[in-house]
């Protein structure tokens, strides 16, 4: 049977000719399924080797203690010599102290921190979501003033958003700018704030002007300095006990209009169109990895059995595809895309498969997690116990990504 | 992008050949003239001559019409013997044939569209035989749970036509093809689920307008791009790794994404009439062919663990390469 060129079937007949050709190559994924395939060029998998040495050599195993990935402590010190290597502020600007890299160079760098444990608490926020806020709808003025202090892993943020009656429906914030002369008069509570008393400076969504018929209307952006006169930071004991939660209580704090971030009235926006850098990266699936490494480290053995077998292989195997997702999205980012509906999907099952990977843990071993255990692993499984539930819930709950997942589906 | 002009051709072909018609008829008389001719005239033979990324996006369009002819075989049995097999071929995915002087005798299960083929590849001892159906002793046909023939073929002393040393594993090539259709499989799944929850109207709106439901869509869509994500991967590196981690995510989601997919249709979907069931009954006999998802991820977790920690997170993102 030969290759005729008419008929119903020449497309294929042509197109299969061409590929014989050698011009075919690697993707097959469906446009229909939303995510181009990609793989690390040769530049990217240097890098990757680059963070790799530095971290065997700057933190080696059994000398610091790790941390389950973006919770991991802070250490101004460690994030001082990342951004000496240029691994802070990548993808801002050289004009601004950053390094005019990619999403996807950021993703690599970000991959490699956060499965190696290592202390990016200080620099974190800023780096993945404040700096680069600032620098799409910053002034110049506020780009230079803000981003070189974060791009040399000096200054830290936190994030204002969550209000007692403002978590999944954000639109609901009370926190209310009153216009005076020379800026805003800010009152309001934000709550859950992450390491405020530790930050600098949080970015304030609040309430500029009423809502009209759109409740996504007269909500702005302030850069509000955590020292200000009138703001009060009380914690919010984590359950653990551990500080990370805080009360932020804003009472007639002034902040100049230098400070606003971005168009009065185009909070909402602003926020949610940065919502995709933060949410498909690999601090969504990568809470629990080190828990597996660690449990393979020291309790090997386990791994003789079928069960073992199966639960490890089928772990490996959906991390493979995470990832490969995962920086899919960040290559989109590269390319000028918005890709909400695909980061809301890989947060959503990326966040659900780090509590299975905890599952699966504790279902292979028997022991019960105690405070302060011998090792490592055992002082990490404590941590996850406690921290599990909140991997589906911070920056997003489960099931306000599924909706917004769906309807980008549906509108397909 | 060669490789996405490729699939709109497949689209075309399998589009316009594999109709809700045409599949309920090949499931009842085993075998489509129709379809058949059209591929044959689209090169059916060619699948293993192309590069894996084609032949799989081939597949994958397959599993998304759920084109009903042994596809899959025709790439295997090219793989296998290593240049190209005129005319509809299957292969045995285990048996018992043995190759003696005297020629090929015993059972060659599970072959699919046994019956219909003009010749299979059996993998005996390491070595790829290719030997005519006419010659078989005995067929008895038998079908899987989407009512695809799988026959059992019996040989006593057959000639071979062929018999050279196997050109590739059967196993890993047979899951990876068998993946690539359930990729497939699982898109046109999705579709149908997200076009059903937009059009249905329960309570006065759309069944999609319910976050119960939108949480089974949105749990079909990541199963799929996982699988997706994973052929991928395999088409680029089709080594142990990437094969393995493909199969196990394709059986894993055939029984997850179906599940949820069901649940979605309500009873249209247990019907007939509706076209769930020629992807969701597929899922599910593939699922198993040539390993499922635990047989699939035993051998990835062995060999990561026989690696060590240290290797555990290269091998997430390196694959055989580094594992």
């Amino acid at each position: 049977m030969g290759w005729e060129d008419t008929g119903p079937c020449a497309p294929l007949r042509q197109q299969a000719a061409i590929g014989r050709g050698g011009l075919s190559s690697g993707g097959i994924t469906l446009a229909a399924l939303l995510f181009a395939p990609t793989d690390l060029t040769e530049t990217e998998l240097l890098l990757q080797g680059e963070v790799r040495a530095f971290l065997a050599n700057e933190l080696p195993r059994g000398t610091f203690a790790p941390g389950l990935g973006m919770a991991a402590p802070r250490d101004r010190a460690f994030s001082a010599k990342l951004a000496q290597r240029g691994w802070i502020g990548m993808a801002l600007p050289t004009h601004y102290g950053g390094h005019d890299r990619s999403a996807v160079d950021r993703f690599v760098v970000s991959e490699e921190l956060l499965r190696w444990g290592a202390p990016v608490g200080h620099h974190w926020v800023a780096d993945r979501q404040s700096g680069p806020m600032i620098n799409r709808f910053g002034t110049d003025e506020q780009k230079r003033r803000f981003l070189p202090a974060i791009c040399r892993g000096e200054l830290s943020f936190a994030i204002g958003m969550s209000e007692p009656d403002a978590g999944s429906d954000l639109a609901a914030v009370r926190t209310r700018a009153t216009r005076v002369d020379g800026g805003w008069v800010v009152n309001g509570t934000k709550v859950w704030t992450s390491a405020a008393h530790e930050s600098d400076w949080f970015v304030v969504l609040c309430r500029t002007g009423d809502a009209s018929e759109d409740r996504h209307a007269g909500l702005s952006q302030l850069i509000v300095d955590l020292r200000s006169n009138g703001l009060t930071i009380s914690p919010i004991p984590f359950l653990s006990g551990r500080r990370d939660f805080n009360e932020v209580a804003l009472e007639d704090v002034f902040v100049p209009d230098q400070l606003v971030l971005g168009e009065i009235g185009g909070g909402w926006g602003q926020n949610t169109s940065e919502l995709a850098h933060e949410r498909g990266g690999p601090e969504r699936w990568l809470s629990t990895y080190l828990l597996l490494e660690e449990l393979l480290r020291s309790r090997s053995q386990l791994f003789g059995a079928e069960r073992a077998e199966v639960m490890l292989g089928d772990a490996v195997a959906r991390w493979w595809a995470m990832r490969r997702l995962s920086l899919s999205v960040a290559r989109m980012i590269d390319s000028g895309e918005a890709p909400a509906v695909q980061s809301a999907l890989v947060k959503e099952m990326g966040t659900r498969f780090e509590q299975d990977v905890l599952g699966c843990v504790l279902e292979l071993i028997e022991l019960e997690p105690v405070r302060d255990g011998e090792s490592m692993f055992e002082r990490l499984l404590f941590e996850a116990v406690l921290s599990a539930p909140s991997f589906t819930i911070r920056g997003g709950t489960n099931e306000i990504l599924r909706s917004v997942a769906s309807k980008g589906l549906s509108a397909l | 992008m060669t490789d996405w002009l490729l699939i709109d051709g497949a689209r075309r072909l399998f589009g316009e050949t594999c109709t809700y018609e045409v599949v309920q008829a090949a499931e009842a008389e085993g075998w489509s003239p129709s379809v058949w001719s059209a591929v044959a005239g689209a090169g059916y033979e060619s699948l293993a001559e192309m590069p894996l990324a084609d032949t799989l996006a081939v597949l994958t369009v397959a599993g998304e019409h759920a084109a009903p002819l042994p596809l899959a075989e025709a790439a295997l049995a090219g793989w296998l013997v290593e240049e190209p097999l005129t005319g509809p071929v299957s292969v045995a995915p285990a048996s018992d044939l043995r190759l003696e002087d005297d020629g090929v005798s015993g059972t060659a299960a599970r072959v699919p569209w046994g019956h219909a083929v003009d010749r299979i590849v059996a993998v005996i001892e390491g070595q790829a035989v290719v030997v005519g159906v006419a010659s078989a002793a005995r067929i008895e046909r038998h079908a899987n749970l989407a009512g695809d023939p799988r026959d059992t073929l019996v040989f006593d002393r057959a000639e071979p036509q062929d018999a050279r040393p196997a050109g590739c594993d059967l196993r890993e090539r047979g899951a990876l093809t068998r993946a690539a259709l359930m990729a497939g499989a699982l898109t046109a799944m999705t579709r149908l689920s997200v076009d059903y929850a937009s059009e249905r109207r329960q309570f006065g709106r759309p069944i999609a307008a319910f976050q119960a439901v939108q949480h089974h869509l949105v749990g079909i869509a990541q199963e799929t791009a996982l699988v997706h994500a994973a052929i991928d991967a395999a088409a680029r590196v089709p080594g142990p790794f990437e094969i393995a981690a493909a199969k196990a995510l394709a059986s894993r989601a055939a029984m997850a994404a179906t599940r949820a997919a069901h649940q979605v249709h309500g009873a249209m979907g247990m019907t007939q009439e509706y076209r769930l069931h020629h992807f969701s009954r597929r899922l599910w006999a593939w699922r198993n062919e040539y390993g499922d998802e635990q047989h699939w991820a035993v051998r990835l977790g062995r060999a990561v663990a026989a690696g060590g920690a240290d290797r555990l997170y290269p091998a997430l993102t390196g694959g055989s390469a580094v594992l």
